[in-house]
């Protein structure tokens, strides 16, 4: 087992491209880190830089205590999964997994003892004299596990290895992997674009946009303390809400002008992020997850004061646990590189779908009975609001 | 037509010929189609196949027939006997010179398969200065034909002959060396193709493994890339085998000819060309048969797909 160390590692094409700008990461031993950040980001560079596959063009890069940098991926004590698998076709999974080991020159006993060992881990045992293309794209999968487990590496290299299974077999094999994973003990670097993967499995989380590292932590912290917009966009989901909103002074304390509703912040809020003050009589970003909204005429006693919005329903998901609640606010949208990137992320820059309204999305228990259309009051859990600068995209905390 | 018109017999039993015979669909073709959806294939093929076998059936024909000439033979030889094949083993040097040409044919083929594939895998998996310009050079000396070059060849060759006799004219040596060269370009290219579509993971997924780059090619990458390889082998061989005009030039002396060359000696002359077909024909039967048989043995590679299965698929 090792910790891998990167310090300010830079990937620098000889075309130009800059696919990853002083990346500081450190894994600890054991630890189960997720890569996230949307496609073209320089997540899988950076993991393939780990492998040494890659040439690292400026920086350090250690495994353990030893630098790596000029190391060749065989001398690193790694494995790796990819995401195409790069199973070995002419050879049978029990070869496949085998492999690394025979070229190594393993004990013959030995590397039969470890291949029979991952083999009942992965519950491959009666496949190992088929070939990869009589396998389940599960079952593949899991060879290119059980390939990377036998080698016994200090870090377990892995590149989106859920992506090609349907939805299904996915959420299996995350818990799978997280499972081997935990029982082995091995410090792992995982890299994904899904960040539902990134939530569930890391023991921490990074997330990546443009090359640059935006945050690292573990996934509830980054979900309730996002970095900056894009964090907040990119981890959850429905992803967070953003609309733009001005601080005002209310009574004694602060609150939020926000469109054509006031909001009062709950003293809470205003001591945690003590920057607010500084945001007096300003515009600012103002980020609401769904579940932090609720139906007023469900709220016991009643909304309090100054602690919701009005809106039309434009369209209700009910999905059993919740109702997903889509409607339009009159505050001006937020706009920065961040929401672009997040827009463009998701494709819907480019659907035609995007109006000049803001759109909220709102969890509501199952037993509100709103309707498309109806005229609704929603209450705004003012204790859990998110605030970030609308120029740079960065939380306004401190 | 509305609802209301539809009656009970509309929907029993529809006639849909004139006589009155019900419409009865049949799986697979049905009895009086089957010329117009699989027979006249068969008259095709048929036809194609007698076409290729023609004269293959005329030289065996020829081979056994005694009188030799080919003015008299038959597609089906009257008293048809080995005479010929022993004229040609009794009068001729044909085991020497069949001996020539297997051994020309598969060393080059050999050497020249293994070259390309190396070339091949250096230009599909590594990126060095001058790997375009490179691919495009030999592209272009594929352009011309070999025998534009048999001057230069020629001249060379009697420096080499001086200088070193081994290789030099009357060598099967010689005709390896150029044979070697032959066909790299091409063969490079189509084995460049190839191993282009071996997807790039399984190189990598190796290297992580612990693979050298020599363990790479011949561990990995070559057993996926059997089809081509059978290909080019095959190609290069036939050609060697059959090759014609640079043997006739190089190879004089008769202990040290090819088959080929050989056997066009037999009915080089005008005088006796009708009298010794039947002889003639004999060899060429006998050289056809390792081709036939190499082309047997590598049917099963020449069928593609062998990567299926490596990635998701």
């Amino acid at each position: 087992m090792a910790t891998v160390t990167l310090d300010k590692v830079n990937k620098l094409y000889e075309n130009g491209f800059h696919a990853v700008r002083d990346l500081d990461l450190e894994i600890a031993d054991g630890e189960f880190l997720v890569l996230v950040g949307p496609s073209g980001c320089g997540k899988t560079t950076a993991l393939r830089m780990v492998a040494g596959l890659e040439d690292i063009s400026t920086g350090v890069m250690k495994i353990g205590d030893r630098v790596v940098n000029t190391l060749s991926p065989k001398d690193r004590d790694i494995a790796m999964v990819f995401q195409s698998y790069a199973l070995y076709p002419h050879m049978t999974v029990g070869d496949n997994i085998a492999y690394g080991l025979k070229i190594r020159k393993m004990d013959k006993a030995e590397i039969a003892r470890r291949v029979q060992k991952a083999a009942e881990m992965l519950e491959l045992g009666p496949m190992l004299d088929r070939k990869p293309k009589q396998l389940s794209g599960g079952q593949r999968q899991r060879v290119a596990m059980g390939r990377a487990i036998v080698r016994e590496p200090q870090v377990f290299l892995m590149d989106e290895p859920l992506s090609n299974l349907d939805a299904k077999l996915r959420v299996q094999m995350r818990a799978e992997i997280a499972q081997v994973q935990h029982d082995l003990n091995v410090t792992t670097l995982y890299v994904t674009h899904d960040q539902i993967e990134a939530m569930t499995m890391g023991d921490r989380v990074a997330v990546i946009k443009g090359g640059i590292l935006q945050q690292v932590g573990p996934p509830q912290f980054l979900y309730d303390n996002p970095a900056n917009i894009f964090v907040a966009g990119f981890i959850g989901s429905p992803p967070m809400n953003l609309g733009m909103g001005t601080v005002i002074t209310l009574g004694d304390g602060l609150g939020l002008k926000f469109g054509k509703a006031t909001l009062a912040l709950h003293p809470a809020v205003v001591e945690d992020h003590p920057a607010l003050k500084n945001w007096v009589n300003r515009d600012i970003a103002v980020g609401v997850r769904s579940e932090d909204m609720e139906d007023a005429n469900l709220v016991r006693g009643g909304a309090p004061e100054n602690s919701t919005v009005e809106a039309t329903v434009s369209l209700t998901e009910a999905l059993g646990s919740e109702i997903v609640v889509h409607f339009d606010l009159d505050v001006p949208k937020v706009v920065t590189e961040d929401t672009k990137a997040l827009a463009h992320e998701s494709g819907a820059d480019d659907t035609g779908l995007h109006t000049d309204a803001t759109r909220f999305v709102a969890s509501f228990a199952p037993r509100s009975r709103v309707r498309i259309g109806d005229s609704i009051r929603v209450v705004v859990d003012t204790e859990r609001l998110h605030f970030f600068d609308p120029a740079t995209g960065i939380a306004v905390r401190d | 037509m509305s609802e209301a018109s539809i009656t009970a017999a509309d929907l029993e039993y529809t006639p849909h010929s004139k006589d009155g015979a019900p419409h009865v669909v049949r799986l697979g073709s049905a009895k009086g189609s089957w010329f117009k959806q699989v027979g006249w294939r068969h008259i095709v093929g048929i036809f194609a196949l007698l076409f290729a076998l023609f004269p293959i059936v005329f030289v065996v024909s020829a081979a056994f027939n005694p009188i030799g000439t080919l003015s008299s033979s038959t597609i089906i030889p009257r008293n048809a006997s080995f005479e010929n094949f022993t004229k040609l083993f009794e009068t001729t040097s044909f085991w020497t010179w069949f001996k020539n040409s297997i051994v020309i044919a598969v060393i080059s083929s050999v050497a020249s398969l293994f070259i390309s594939a190396c070339a091949a895998f250096a230009f599909s998996r590594y990126r060095f200065k001058g790997r375009r310009t490179g691919m495009l050079f030999i592209l272009l000396v594929q352009m011309f034909p070999q025998f534009l070059a048999i001057v230069a060849i020629y001249l060379m060759f009697v420096q080499i002959s001086e200088l070193y006799p081994a290789i030099g004219f009357n060598t099967s040596w010689s005709l390896i060396l150029l044979f070697m060269g032959g066909a790299l370009g091409v063969n490079t290219w189509l084995m460049k193709g190839f191993f282009d579509t071996i997807p790039k993971d399984l190189d990598e997924s190796a290297k992580v493994d612990g693979a050298t780059h020599s363990q790479i090619f011949f561990g990995i990458i070559l057993p996926l890339v059997a089809p081509i390889l059978a290909i080019t082998g095959l190609l290069a061989f036939i050609g060697t085998m059959s090759e014609f005009i640079i043997s006739s030039i190089f190879l004089t002396q008769d202990d040290a000819k090819t088959a080929a060359v050989g056997l066009y000696g037999l009915i080089a002359s005008p005088l006796n060309r009708n009298t010794q077909f039947g002889i003639f024909s004999a060899g060429a039967v006998i050289v056809a048969i390792p081709t036939v048989a190499l082309f047997q043995f590598l049917q099963r590679y020449i069928v593609g797909g062998m990567t299926a299965g490596a990635v998701k698929g």
